[in-house]
This record gives structure tokens, sequence and C-alpha cells, in this order.
């Protein structure tokens, strides 16, 4: 991160010496209404972008399911190893088999659909990720929020688990003071806004050092008329590709870290056995 | 910050645009009706078709080997049938050939016994005719002999009789003698 800051501050420097790159900022998460503008269904550039990767989803995902084979192909066998994967590795693995069961159509759908919402961030053409507004994180977490709650509910009744959460036992009663309160603004708000910043933050933050890299390279490299900044566009350019596979990694990251925090908030949920 | 928050407040980020909300939320379902209803379940479908398939084979597999294992013990024991038989065909083969070789041996032998007990008698008689003729030549010949040594005075028939059956009783009592 600091070089990303000792690159920022590079390009403030030429900002100020000359025209400079075009910097990125967060109004590239704020684009205008390009369809439908004014109406509930207005679209910007990153919901095109979300619609779009729904339908290449549907679509990938669809064929190779209406194909599949008992025999699986590569792609086939890789698609498998991605839904074992979400199902042992993070259900099975978080909440076992038996609790787990219920929740993996759940934990598959929002891992798949962060990830490749996730990965639009680095497709040529789309170059934004299609979770980097708020409400599409949101909504995954809303959706963990429910579902944690209802199956709190239904395991061992909201006052047991209230109990569970709150009190937890050993502790003296003078704490309890701070700790209620605190785990009910826990369990309220800050898992399903934890869950949404910290996707939504990642997007954009990934989105923001991309562009400003490659915004960067294209400034040293084609418009600047100074030869010695060459050097300085190779560096940006080499530190933009590490940067792209790094979204990748992201993308993958955050989709695990999401899944997995559904599967835990849930988990916490079922009554403690000793 | 400064920098990157010139056009709008950074707060629009946290805002959800009404737009945004119903774009999610139709995203969504329309995803999460997919994975339930169709893409799951038809790769839990494959999975589990898959699993029974590799159990049914393997027991498929193992009956295969139960087969192999009786057939293999079934012909095991034929051979070992046809081992024990083949001794048995063996001794009794041996048994009787020691049979045959020991009747052969007694008609050989007793064979051989009547015919040295024929070639003895056979001997016997030819040696009685031949002691006979001899005892004629024999005789002829001491007479002759004896008249050509005693001349004239033997040529008296009654005296050269007496004189040939004296001497033959001789004879026949040094046999006799021999014979005791």
């Amino acid at each position: 991160m600091a070089g990303v800051a000792a690159l920022t501050g590079a390009a403030g420097v030429v900002l100020a010496a000359q025209s400079g790159p075009e910097i990125p900022s967060i109004d590239e998460f704020l684009p205008p209404e390009i369809i439908f503008a004014g109406t509930p269904f207005a679209m910007n550039r990153i919901i095109m972008v979300r619609l779009i990767m729904t339908v290449v989803m549907l679509v990938v995902l669809g064929i190779t399911a209406s194909r599949a084979k008992l025999i699986p192909g590569r792609w086939q066998g890789f698609v498998e190893w991605g839904i074992e994967y979400v199902r042992d590795k993070i259900v099975y693995e978080v909440m076992g088999e038996l609790r787990g069961k219920r929740y993996v159509p759940m934990i598959s759908t929002i891992f798949f659909t962060i990830f490749f919402f996730n990965l639009c961030g680095i497709i040529p053409g789309m170059n934004i990720a299609a979770t980097a507004t708020i409400m599409m994180p949101l909504i995954f977490a809303l959706w963990t929020f429910v579902q944690y709650w209802i199956a709190a509910c239904r395991e061992q009744g909201l006052l047991s688990y209230l109990k569970q959460e709150c009190t937890p036992p050993g502790v003296p009663f003078p704490v309890l003071i701070l700790l209620v309160p605190m785990q009910l603004i826990d369990i309220l708000i800050i898992r399903p806004a934890s869950l949404t910043l910290r996707l939504l933050a990642n997007m954009i933050a990934g989105h923001l050092i991309v562009a400003l890299c490659f915004s960067a390279t294209q400034f040293f490299l084609i418009i600047a008329e100074n030869k010695l900044m060459m050097g300085a566009g190779v560096v940006t350019l080499a530190f933009g590709f590490i940067m792209t596979l790094f979204e990748a990694f992201v993308a993958y990251l955050q989709a695990f870290i999401f899944a997995t925090l559904s599967s835990v908030y849930i988990n916490m949920s079922y009554p403690e056995v000793d | 910050m400064e920098t990157f928050a010139e056009g709008k407040s950074g707060i629009a980020l946290f805002v959800p645009e009404s737009y945004d909300i119903i774009w999610s939320s139709v995203v969504l379902i329309v995803v999460a009706i997919f994975f339930y209803k169709f893409f799951l379940p038809k790769f839990q479908a494959i999975f589990d078709e898959r699993a029974a398939k590799i159990e049914g084979g393997m027991a498929k597999a193992e009956k295969a080997q139960a087969d192999a294992d009786a057939a293999k013990k079934k012909y095991e024991d034929q051979l070992n049938t046809a081992r024990v038989d083949a001794a048995k065909i063996r001794d009794d083969a041996r048994t009787e050939a020691s049979h045959i070789i020991a009747d052969a041996r007694t008609k050989a032998e007793s064979d051989a016994a009547q015919i040295t007990a024929n070639a003895q008698k056979s001997i016997e008689s030819q040696q009685q005719q031949a002691l006979v003729s001899l005892k004629g030549e024999v005789g002829a010949l001491a007479t002759a002999l004896a008249g050509k040594i005693l001349g004239s005075k033997l040529s008296d028939s009654d005296v050269q009789s007496s004189m040939i059956d004296s001497m033959i009783d001789g004879i026949d009592k040094d046999n006799a003698g021999k014979a005791k």
C-alpha cells in the first residue's frame, strides 16, 4: 500500500507540473443514468455491467448444467470442482454436513454471484466490478442477516439466541452493561454492515488502483512529451499488470470471505453444543 | 481523498439509489432461483447418479471377483480329484502289473519244472534203452573177444551162452553194488 501511496503522490506531482494523467475518482462509481433515466428502472454503467454479467453467468452455467454428463469433460469438471469447493470447504467446513445441507444453495448463490460480479472489474470493456455499488453487497448481506435471524428463531427461539449472543457464560454483571449493547449492535448492524462495506470497499479500492496505474501509464508513455517519463510508464504498466492479477485473486478472496462469514453467522444462530 | 471526492460527496457511495435497489433485487432473485431450482439440483442429480454408478460398479466387481473365486475353487477341486484318481489308477495298474508278473513267473516256473521233469524222464528212458542195447552189444563184443582168445574151445554154443550169462550176472552184481 505504501507503493500505492507513492504512486498517487507521484501522480499528484505530475498533475501539478503539467496537465497530468486522468485521476480516477469515486465519480466512476456514481455514473450517470443512461437508460430509463429518472424512473425506478434507470440503469447506469455499473448496472448494465451487472445485468450483462448476470446473463453471461446464467447462460454459461445454464449450458454447462443442461449439458452435464455423468462422465465430466474438463469444463464440467472445473464447474463441479467449484460447486464441491463451496459445499465442502466453505459450508460443511463451517457448519458441518448436518446443518450445512440446507444452506448449500444459498452460500453457492452468494459465492458464485459475488465471484462473477467481482471479476467484471478486470474484464476488458466492463472494467468495473458489478458489486461496486452499495446495494449489491448490501442485498447479499441482508439475505444473510435474514437467514441467521430465521435460523436463530427456528433452532433455539429468539430469546435463547439473544441470551446466548449477549450474555456469554462467566461474564460478571458489570461487564454485561457494556457487553449487551455491544453484542446487540454487532448482531443487528455490524455483521451486515461489515459484510457490505468489506466487499464494496475492496472493489472500489481495487478499481481505483488498477485504473490509476493504467491511466498513469497512458499519460507517461503516450501523452507526456518528456522521454524520461517513459521509465515511470513502464513501472506503472508493470504495477498495473500485477494489480490486475491481484484483483483476480481479490475477486475470489472476497467471494470466499463473504460466503464463509455468511456460513459462520448462520452457524452462530444454532444453539451451542457442549 | 479530497482529490477523489471532487465531483460528488463520498457519502453518495453509501446511499442506495432506488434503481440500484431494484436491479440488485432482481438480479439476486433471478440468480437465486437459477441456483436453487436448476443449477445445483442438476449437479446434485449428476453427483448422486455417479455415486450410485460407482457403488453399482463396485458391487459388480465384487460379484465378478466372487464368481471368479468360486470357479477357481471348483477347478482346483476338480484338479485335486483328478490327481487323486490318477494316483489311484496308477496304484491299481502297478498292483495289477505285479500280479501279472507274479502269475507269469509262477507259470514259467511250473512250465520249467515240467520241462525239466519231462527231460529227466526222457533222459532216463534213453539211458535205459542205451543200457539195454549196450548190454547186448557188450555181450556180443565180449563173446567175440573171448572166442578169439579162447579159440575153438568156446565154439560150442552151450558153453558160449552159459559163459555170457555168468558174465552178465557178474556185471549186474557190480552195478548193484555200485548203486548201493
